[in-house]
């Protein structure tokens, strides 16, 4: 009894390490023995807690050594009674060949088995001629074909749904598994591509565990957020700037980026099922090209920066002050210097610690969708408004030490999402940067949800700092392909929360376009965020307002980790036996 | 200055005969590697073998200029200038190690620039002088590509200064070796030990921030020395300083339990 209440949760990382890459460990069915999908194994509750970690052993080693590829599995067939004999000889194959094997399980190993084969295929060729009384030492559970052809469609369906039009045998087996467990499919792909024996454990994983538990279904289809046309958009954004060559630091930062998958997906809030879609949308990340004498008024960055000045400050260790924690040695010396040479001797002989040091990292985001082209006061457009404020903001902040990034956003569709870095974090803030600024073109639409959740997560990668701010520049006008009404603002208004949640500061800026009040509260719900008609009056609103902002998140920083800390605290309490 | 016995080290690739090579053409070195590999004992082997004294320093974020080339002090009522340890290996011609030099804050690290390229020279600025480096000045630095944030990297002008060797955890054989002659222990026991961190070292790449390295795995093997079991000391000296989170450590206790005998 005791032992089904082991948590076999902490033989996870056994399994990882032995297999060579995640594994999962969780409960099996009643009655069932163990056995492994591919990604979770799952342990007979039966077993004693020494019993457990040799099958779990050898479930593991059997992944890590590619027993169960999909290629060897789907011609084991549905009988048990060849898999059984497989199991018998791989089995042993996969243990011997193991590199990391726990010395106990190497009882286990039948070596004249093992050196008699060299290949997973040669097992199967073995098992397919041995006599059916070979079975399998208890410990090594069983192979289950086609949960584990199951589990490979799904792992491969993740990659994307055109995947999933090749067809072929595999696709048959799929389309019937489906049916019984499609919920949990989607469940574990989604878990499974953002958990890691440790770090999806962190806090980021947790909670983006817990957000897409909610999401049970295949998500493919449905009215609201489902795809318009999406190519020839895709298309004409392409021409009009990406691949931009830069030089010098940005281009180093480029190459690191390229690494990356190009295209990152974020899910999106569905208000009418109350319910995420896991991996909606693709923002695709790209660098505009700098347009040369693009006419930009040269924004007052100077008024902005007084009441910017006192914001988020870090500790530092300044010398020479008139009192501290240490003594300033060369202040000391040249003290002493001055009182033997005659003259009254500085006091300031001290190394205190102050805060001057900017701890701070923002992100801007532009909005820069069609409907930012509009005709705002003071005859300039709205997009015009917002591109000198966030310029503005950028300059002041860059100059009082904070790290400043600026990106500028619109979309076609959801797997259309375009990003254009302005100024990375890690960019020099130069005329380059200013000239991709001026010479962005509002057009397309507004995916407002998805450009939040990637200026979040760029923040939290590359920020690099503990206080960081999102700003986001828009008209608050959110609409795009299945992405309008009450759903796009829901959506959007989700992607903050979320944010907000995580400890970034967000705050909503709506800069010389007309939106109403009650409008921009539906989009930016409960997040920091002011209507304001002209960028020369922003001086007098935003240091209260990224204040506030900066607050908030403190707060919800702090619930968050006391939150994290409770969960940890009651994990601990139910591990002790 | 390095009497006595070789440090002990045993190598992997061509590490020692490119490491001689850079001394003997006055380049300088770059060392990168994990945290625990084997960089500091390298060198110490190293200055050893070309008999040169060795002097480290073990770079902070607040380490200034003045710390590293010197300062004037008071002495008697008169000032005394007092060489840095910089200072002291060009003038002295000792190979000069600066331990995990990203740490130190960027403007510091300039003041290696003109002493590692061709020049091979300090500037001192507050005695207006230039002091050239004394044959057999060596400049080696050091540092861990693995964890350091965004902020902190080396910068291209200092990089591009240096010939890099890149350190790794020996392969297995040659680390069973390594921890049995530092702690002392059979050669079972090291070889046990050994492929525990060979084990943890696979679940680098899903997520664990440090993994164990050689000096880990040493410190848990001197404990065993000691007479401590085998379970207990890898728990104490490698789950511990790995991990504080309590379900990734008792992850790591599992694994200690499968891979090490329960003697006591």
């Amino acid at each position: 009894m005791a032992v089904a209440r082991r948590d076999v949760d902490r033989l996870r990382l056994l399994a990882s390490a032995i297999a060579g890459r995640t594994i999962e460990v969780a409960v099996a069915g009643a009655g069932e023995r163990t056995w492994t999908d591919g990604t979770t194994v799952f342990v007979d509750s039966g077993a004693g807690p020494a019993d457990q970690v040799r099958m779990v052993t050898v479930q593991a080693a059997l992944v890590g050594a590619g027993s169960l590829e999909p290629g060897i599995v789907r011609q084991l067939g549905r009988g048990s009674a060849l898999a059984r004999r497989y199991l018998a000889v791989e089995g042993h194959r996969a243990l011997a060949t193991n590199e990391v094997l726990p010395p106990v399980v190497r009882s286990l190993v039948d070596l004249d088995v093992a050196g008699s084969v060299g290949r997973a295929e040669d097992s199967l060729g073995v098992a397919r001629t041995r006599r059916a009384n070979d079975d399998p030492p208890a410990s090594f559970g069983v192979i289950r074909p086609r949960r584990l052809l199951a589990s490979a469609e799904r792992t491969d369906g993740a990659v994307g749904v055109s995947d999933r039009v090749r067809g072929g045998p595999q696709h048959e087996t799929a389309s019937q598994s489906d049916e019984d467990d499609a919920g949990d499919a989607d469940w574990r792909r989604a878990g499974h591509l953002m958990s890691s024996p440790v770090g999806g454990r962190g806090a980021l994983g947790r909670l983006l565990k817990r957000m897409l538990s909610a999401t049970r279904g295949p998500g493919a289809g449905g009215p609201a957020g489902a795809n318009a046309p999406i190519h020839v958009g895709r298309a004409r954004v392409r021409r009009q700037g990406t691949g931009s060559p830069t030089s010098g630091a940005a281009d180093a930062v480029a190459q690191t980026t390229e690494l990356e998958p190009r295209g990152r997906t974020y899910p999106e809030w569905d208000v009418h099922r109350r319910r995420y879609r896991p991996n909606w949308c693709t923002v695709l990340e790209h660098t505009p090209r700098p347009q040369d004498g693009a006419p930009m008024a040269v924004p007052d960055a100077v008024s902005l920066r007084r009441p910017l000045a006192r914001l988020a400050t870090g500790l530092d260790r300044t010398r020479r002050r008139p009192q501290g924690d240490d003594i300033d040695i060369d202040a000391a010396v040249e003290a002493q210097v001055e009182l033997l040479a005659g003259s009254p001797p500085g006091e300031a002989v001290y190394v205190e610690s102050l805060r001057r040091r900017r701890d701070l990292a923002v992100l801007i985001l532009l909005d820069i969708s069609g409907s930012a082209g509009e005709p705002g006061p003071a005859r300039r457009t709205v997009h015009q408004h917002q591109r000198s404020t966030a310029a503005a903001l950028a300059m002041a902040l860059h100059d009082l030490g904070a790290r400043v990034a600026v990106y500028a956003f619109n979309s076609h569709g959801r797997r259309a999402v375009h990003v254009g870095r302005i100024k990375g974090f890690d960019d020099r803030f130069d005329a380059r940067a200013v000239h991709r600024l001026g010479g962005l073109v509002p057009g397309a639409y507004t995916r407002l949800g998805a450009a939040i959740r990637h200026g979040a997560s760029v923040l939290e990668e590359r920020g690099g700092t503990s206080r960081r701010l999102l700003i986001v520049l828009s008209d608050g006008f959110a609409y795009d392909h299945g992405y309008g009404g009450r759903y796009g603002e829901a959506d959007a208004r989700r992607a903050l929360t979320e944010a907000r949640r995580r400890g970034l500061g967000c705050l909503c800026l709506s800069v010389g376009a007309g939106t109403a009040p009650a409008a921009l509260r539906r989009v930016f719900g409960t997040s920091a965020h002011a209507t304001v008609p002209l960028p020369s009056q922003l001086p007098g609103l935003v240091g209260p307002l990224l204040r506030a902002a900066l607050r908030s998140a403190e707060t919800e920083r702090r619930v968050f980790q006391r939150n994290e800390r409770r969960k940890r605290l009651e994990l601990e309490a139910r591990m002790i036996p | 200055m390095t009497p006595g016995a070789r440090p002990y080290y045993v190598p992997v690739g061509t590490e020692e005969q490119v490491f001689k090579a850079a001394f003997r053409q006055g380049l300088s070195v770059v060392l990168k590697g994990p945290t625990g590999c084997g960089k500091t004992r390298f060198v110490e082997a190293m200055a050893h073998d070309l008999d040169r004294p060795l002097i480290t320093v073990a770079c902070h974020d607040d380490l200034t200029t003045a710390d590293l080339v010197g300062r004037f002090l008071l002495q008697g009522g008169e000032t005394r200038w007092v060489d840095g340890p910089l200072t002291r290996a060009v003038r002295e011609g000792a190979i000069c190690y600066l331990d995990e030099v990203v740490e130190a804050r960027q403007d510091t690290t300039v003041v290696i620039h003109p002493l590692a390229d061709h020049r091979r020279q300090l500037p001192i600025d507050r005695l207006g002088a230039v002091v050239d480096a004394t044959p057999g000045f060596c400049l080696v630095v050091s540092y861990n590509p693995g964890y350091q944030s965004v902020l902190k990297d080396l910068k291209d002008s200092t990089r591009q200064r240096m010939v890099a060797i890149e350190l790794n955890f020996p392969p297995p054989d040659v680390e069973e070796k390594i921890v049995s002659h530092e702690a002392g222990v059979d050669h079972d026991t090291a070889a046990l030990l050994v492929r525990l961190g060979e084990a943890i070292r696979r679940l680098e790449a899903v997520g664990l921030r440090e993994v164990a390295s050689t000096r880990l795995l040493i410190a848990a093997a001197r404990l065993v020395a000691e007479g401590i079991p085998a379970r207990a000391a890898a728990r104490a000296a490698v789950a511990g300083p790995l991990t504080d989170d309590p379900m990734v450590t008792a992850g790591l206790f599992e694994m200690i339990d499968a891979y090490l005998p329960d003697d006591g």
